[in-house]
């Protein structure tokens, strides 16, 4: 199996949001996943094309014409998924995010990370 | 309730999005739609990122720096024809990279705004004769604003007509890559895959850059050895054309 390249921080938030959405994932909702991730960061539209152009020509995530719908002005979607490829390199992303987690805590204490750990919860809610 | 935006403002952001993804950007920029100012600065910050990344998939590092060559080539080789004098005058060498560097831009866009999968023996030349159109125009436009960039009318004639059978040539040995796809958007990566036109983005890389630094390695090696004189225009025609032909041979090789 191919090995995938190393991701950006920024592609790593374009495939998470492409998992979190499923069947769901289009340029604006994945736009809105990832700025909801970036927080506080701003995200534009044209940044998460760029990502999704260059995820898909490494192989990381496909994309599909879905039919036109008229909240769109009768214009299609187009649709992406993950790929066998984009998963693993998500996974090796997740693994070492954890692992600098794991060290931070260490490092810092555990109540740094529970304190970090309940209001990064309380932004998420 | 937002209907959304007006059929003008539509077709007016329709003109500047590349074909190949206009469907699903003006789907995406009506249903973000909020107000006509919401929309017109959404439209205005994603377009020209989407214009970019459409450049990165179309365009080729390596057939480009072959078209650069071939260009530059073509406009030297009518200025040592009609007008030796003009390589001798100060930055005439320079100056005819002008023309040559704004076809290479029309011929990047021609590209950009290609619509995928739509093959026609017109796509080998559309692309040169936009390039050359707006080379013709640039120095236009230098006539009347600074006379001392343009390069003299006869050279960018017979300049633009070898360029014209050069470029057109080098597109028919090398495909843009609009024409190879059949989808509306084919990732390049499949491309890559499947032997296409664009090969290994770092490989390209390499090669453009390597190619890059022994041009300005010769270029200033020549002028520090003739002190401060600027290089011969038959040394820098020999090089370009040996440069051209090491390029067009890596690339047949490359591609089987």
């Amino acid at each position: 199996m191919a090995k995938p390249d190393s991701l950006g921080q920024f592609e790593q938030l374009v495939l998470t949001a492409i998992l979190a959405l499923r069947e769901d994932a289009y340029g604006v909702t994945i736009h809105s996943k990832v700025q909801e991730l970036a927080r506080p960061k701003a995200v534009s539209l044209g940044a998460v094309y760029v990502t999704l152009d260059r995820l898909e020509d490494k192989g990381l995530v496909a994309s599909w014409m879905s039919d036109p719908t008229p909240e769109r002005g009768g214009r299609a979607k187009r649709c992406y998924r993950l790929e066998a490829l984009g998963e693993r390199a998500l996974q090796e992303s997740a693994v070492t995010a954890k692992r600098i987690w794991d060290v931070i805590a260490e490092v810092w204490g555990k109540e740094w990370a529970k304190e970090w750990g309940k209001r990064w919860g309380k932004e998420a809610g | 309730m937002n209907s959304g935006p007006s059929k003008t403002a539509e077709a007016i952001i329709a003109v500047f999005v590349p074909p190949a993804c206009r469907e699903e950007v003006l789907g995406d920029l009506h249903e973000r739609y909020s107000s006509s100012g919401q929309y017109g600065l959404d439209a205005l910050r994603t377009i020209p990122l989407v214009i970019i990344s459409r450049i990165r998939r179309t365009a080729d590092p390596q057939v480009l720096l072959i078209q650069a060559f071939a260009l530059y080539a073509s406009f030297l080789g009518a200025a040592w024809l009609k007008d030796g004098a003009f390589l001798s005058e100060q930055w005439g060498l320079l100056r005819l990279a002008l023309p040559a560097a704004v076809a290479i831009l029309g011929l990047t866009l021609e590209d950009t705004y290609a619509k995928p999968g739509r093959r026609s023996p017109l796509n080998l030349a559309r692309g040169p004769m936009l390039g050359l159109g707006l080379a013709l125009a640039s120095q236009g436009m230098f006539r009347i604003s600074n006379p001392d960039l343009a390069v003299p009318s006869w050279i960018m004639f017979y300049g633009c007509a070898i360029s014209l059978l050069l470029s057109s040539a080098v597109r028919m040995l090398f495909p843009p890559a609009t024409d190879q796809l059949q989808g509306a958007n084919v990732p390049a990566h499949w491309l890559k895959q499947s032997g296409g036109s664009l090969g290994n983005p770092e490989t390209s890389s390499r090669v453009v850059k390597g190619v890059a630094a022994i041009v300005a390695v010769v270029i200033v090696g020549t002028w520090m050895a003739n002190r401060a004189a600027l290089p011969k225009p038959r040394v820098v025609t020999l090089l370009l054309v040996l440069l051209l032909v090491l390029l067009i041979a890596y690339q047949v090789w490359k591609r089987g």
